[in-house]
């Protein structure tokens, strides 16, 4: 299906307009002019900051410099959730560019990990995948790559190649013809208000009776707070890689085109901006 | 704002395609993803590239003031410091314009030497690709091989199973020829012991008759009034056969002797007879033996005495013995069966096998021991009457043999073949000692002394003399020669043609004499219809397609009787009785009709 392929590279090429700007308190030499950047929906914030990095670092003092970490509106951003889930979590009807600020000291040990190397980011993408493969076929597609296929899948991610990392990643997105679908769907879902980091349980994507599951059955399990009420006013708003889907789309066709490199399915469920 | 209004019209969209059915939701996904990356990427995309550019440049602007800024600092020095400097700059000026030239030199010969190399490289590489192209060749060539080998290979493998399986086939068969050769000498004691005990029995019975013939013999003795009777068993043969042949002239000087003198020589000749079977078929005395003629006068016959059917198959050929007393008949059964007509019908009392095909012609030897048969099987045989296997096996002819007949020395037999060819034979080597190519195929042939008389396809009857082996006359005939016959004074030539008429030719030197015999209905019915000419030679018989036997006078050249009713298809042979008392006469349809004048 054309669409379907259109639909996977519209997901891989997606871009956030960024404006990186230095945190005040952080100790210059001179001032800091703030770096525009887009930054891709799919990747990790660590991963592709490295030329934020060298800009601000040419007029801090080199004493100064710690490790690098973001923040948004007071709120640390997490870089283990792809870029993406954390555009639309905290800033999803907000003006464009996002703004985002760049800490050199102070890192909120309490609210994020500590990211030194990409090393860090691949093993946590790759047992993200792992994961999502082990709900998918418990482990079977995953255990039977070797390590250059898995190599392959994450130098396709950080090298923004959609075509290295598809070659692999269709493998991962198959499932047996008898069947309707995966085993269960690799999904999250996020909130901004709660505690709970997110929402993650076995769904199947067809019912027992062989009904297709949509986003709507999905969310009336796990979130039926998301879903609006007859004749009230729509509550929250359900946002995948920055759109709102139907809540009749297929959750198995989601899983397979709306997922994340990590091939989880990342839902975000923000409230309805008031006026 | 912006944020909102993507908000606003997200909602208004996902409100409408709810409406048509089937993939909306995924048309809604493409259309929502494109209006998103118009919002969030295209808008941005330019402007953010040009900000990065700008904020480079003015980073180098920064790099360039900052450098310009340091300069002005160092200024305020004598001029002589400059000079200095500047003399200083010019030899170094010099001293690397001098260094540049040397190295411009040093380039210029480095120049020529990489030349030299690349030449040198370039012909290395084409030597490379050329060996590389001979290597790849040679790849292919053992390649080839290799696969050629891998085809042999295979062929051998199969060639070995076969021959492993041939060589068991073999094994097998080598079992079961030591079986079946086990079994066959196992049959062949049996019958051997079988035949000895035939034989011992037969021989004893042989001795009581003679026995008991003797003894009637002594007793006949005062019946006949005769001083040389033959009374005792150590008169030599020679001396019987000198009371043979008086009695013979005797009988021939006056035809109307009584019968039953005849009857008792007859019974001395057969006593006689009986006596020599005993002894060896080739035996020397045997063959010293001459023809017995019989000559009294023929009666011709009038009713069937009797009517059998005497084969499985059509009857060829039928003759009798030159005493009268037996009828050997030859069909297309193969067999030959020998009949004793003694007492006035036909006994079966033989039956003589070995011929492969069918009989076309047979005879008995003028002894009435033995008979010769000629076979479609290419060969002719000899069976002696007490056997009823073949003593003799005539091989070489290349194509059916029509006929065998003894000649005038009594171990020579001639045949006559469609090969065209008569061959003498000697039953004493059991070997061919004379070939006759004829041109034309032999239908029949006759011997008299010295010559050999033979009928042919070709409407020829010829005379060869067997001394020189040559063509020494040739009679004209009408058509094909079915049959020949001779008179038993060797005078008369009886041919049969297909043009349905008979022709008796007179032999002596000189005469031409030839007489035609026809009749209304007389017509020759097959390629070997056989005719005879009576003992007395005053008759000629012959069997007609129209079931009837036809016998004409031939002092008169009339036809003298016509014998109807008894046969029921074309009569293929007839033979007249040397006693002069019957005829038989054979059929294709597996029938025989004895014949008499009673």
């Amino acid at each position: 299906m054309a669409d379907d392929k259109d639909v996977l590279r519209d997901v891989w090429f997606g871009r956030i307009p960024t404006c990186f700007t230095l945190n005040q308190d952080e100790a210059t030499e001179r001032e800091a002019e703030p770096y525009y950047l887009l930054l891709p929906r799919v990747s990790y914030l660590t991963l592709v900051t490295d030329k934020v990095k060298k800009h601000f670092l040419k007029v801090m003092k080199a004493e100064d410099v710690g490790e690098m970490w973001f923040e948004y509106e007071g709120t640390p951003l997490k870089w283990h959730n792809p870029i993406g889930v954390l555009f639309d979590l905290h800033a999803f009807n907000t003006v464009l560019p996002w703004s985002i600020t760049v800490h050199f000291k102070n890192f909120p040990d309490r609210d994020l990990l500590h990211c030194l190397s990409n090393t860090v980011v691949e093993a946590h993408f790759m047992s993200s995948i792992k994961e999502a493969d082990a709900l998918k076929h418990k482990s079977q597609v995953i255990n039977d790559m070797q390590k250059k296929d898995h190599k392959q899948l994450w130098m396709g991610l950080q090298n923004d190649k959609f075509d290295q990392f598809w070659a692999m990643n269709r493998k991962l997105m198959e499932y047996p013809t008898e069947e309707e679908g995966f085993r269960y769907i690799p999904f999250r879902i996020y909130q901004t208000m709660s505690d709970r980091p997110f929402i993650q349980k076995l769904f199947r994507p067809v019912s027992p009776e062989g009904k297709v599951h949509t986003l709507g059955t999905l969310l009336k399990e796990m979130y039926p707070v998301a879903l609006p009420n007859d004749g009230e006013q729509k509550l929250y708003q359900v946002v995948i890689h920055g759109i709102e889907p139907l809540l009749e789309t297929p959750v198995q066709w989601l899983s397979e085109h709306l997922s994340h490199p990590d091939n989880f399915l990342h839902i975000c469920i923000i409230p309805v901006p008031t006026e | 704002m912006a944020a909102a209004t993507v908000t606003s019209r997200a909602s208004e969209r996902s409100g409408r395609v709810l409406a048509p059915g089937g993939d909306t939701w995924k048309r809604h996904i493409v259309r929502q993803l494109k209006y998103r990356d118009q919002n969030q990427h295209a808008m941005f995309q330019d402007l953010i590239r040009f900000y990065t550019q700008l904020l480079d440049k003015s980073s180098l602007t920064k790099g360039i003031l900052n450098l310009s800024a340091r300069r002005p600092c160092s200024d305020s020095n004598s001029l002589s410091a400059v000079l200095q400097q500047k003399n200083q700059l010019k030899k170094t000026t010099g001293e690397l314009a001098y260094q540049v030239v040397e190295l411009q030199q040093q380039i210029k010969i480095k120049e020529c030497v990489l030349e030299e190399q690349s030449v040198r490289l370039q012909e290395e590489q084409q030597q490379l690709s050329c060996s590389s192209d001979t290597h790849q060749l040679l790849q292919k060539q053992v390649n080839q091989g290799q696969q050629e080998n891998r085809l042999l290979e295979m062929t051998y493998d199969d060639l070995l199973e076969r021959q492993r399986e041939a060589e068991s086939r073999l094994r097998e068969e080598k079992l079961k020829e030591g079986h079946l050769l086990e079994d066959m000498i196992h049959l062949k004691r049996q019958a051997a012991a079988r035949m000895n005990s035939r034989n011992e029995r037969k021989s004893r019975a042989r001795e009581a008759n003679l026995q008991k013939k003797l003894l009637s013999g002594a007793r006949s003795e005062v019946t006949v009034d005769s001083s040389s009777a033959p009374t005792s068993r150590s008169t030599s043969p020679e001396k019987e056969n000198q009371i043979e042949w008086t009695e013979r002239q005797h009988t021939r000087l006056f035809r109307s002797s009584s019968a039953t003198s005849l009857g008792i020589i007859t019974s001395i000749r057969g006593l006689f007879h009986k006596k020599r079977r005993g002894h060896s078929v080739c035996s020397l005395d045997e063959d010293l033996m001459c023809p017995v003629g019989t000559c009294v006068s023929a009666r011709v016959p009038v009713r069937a005495l009797q009517v059998l059917e005497a084969h499985d198959q059509s009857i060829n050929t039928v003759r009798f013995s030159s005493s009268s007393d037996l009828v050997a008949t030859g069909g297309t059964d193969r067999v030959i069966k020998v009949w004793d007509i003694r007492a006035g019908s036909l006994t079966h009392t033989a039956t003589l096998e070995g011929s492969n095909e069918g009989i076309t012609c047979v005879e008995f030897d003028p002894t009435g021991s033995r008979v010769l048969a000629a076979s479609y099987d290419k060969s002719a045989l000899l069976w002696r009457l007490d056997d009823s296997i073949p003593k003799l096996t005539l091989t070489g002819h290349s194509r059916k043999v029509t006929a065998a007949r003894f000649s005038g020395f009594l171990h020579h037999v001639v045949t006559g073949s469609a090969d065209r060819t008569i061959r003498l034979w000697d039953l004493h080597r059991a070997a061919c000692v004379q070939v006759v190519e004829v041109s034309s195929f032999c239908s029949d042939l006759v011997c008299s002394e010295n010559c050999i008389i033979s009928g042919h396809y070709d409407s020829k009857i010829r005379v060869w003399d067997t001394r020189a082996v040559n063509c020494v006359q040739e009679f004209p005939a009408q058509g094909k020669v079915t049959s020949l016959d001779l008179s038993s004074d060797h005078r008369q030539l009886l041919s049969c043609c297909r043009d349905d008429c008979l022709q008796l030719v007179d032999l002596r030197r000189g005469s031409n004499e030839r007489l035609c015999f026809r009749a209304d209905g007389f017509t020759c019915g097959s390629d070997s219809t056989k005719a005879v000419i009576s003992p007395d030679s005053c008759f000629i018989a012959a069997g007609s397609a129209d079931c009837s036997v036809y016998i004409w006078n031939v002092s008169s050249g009339d036809l003298e009787t016509r014998l109807p009713d008894h046969h029921s298809s074309s009569i293929s042979a007839v033979s007249w009785s040397l006693s002069g008392k019957y005829v038989v006469s054979v059929d294709k349809s597996r029938r025989a009709v004895l014949w008499s004048d009673m």
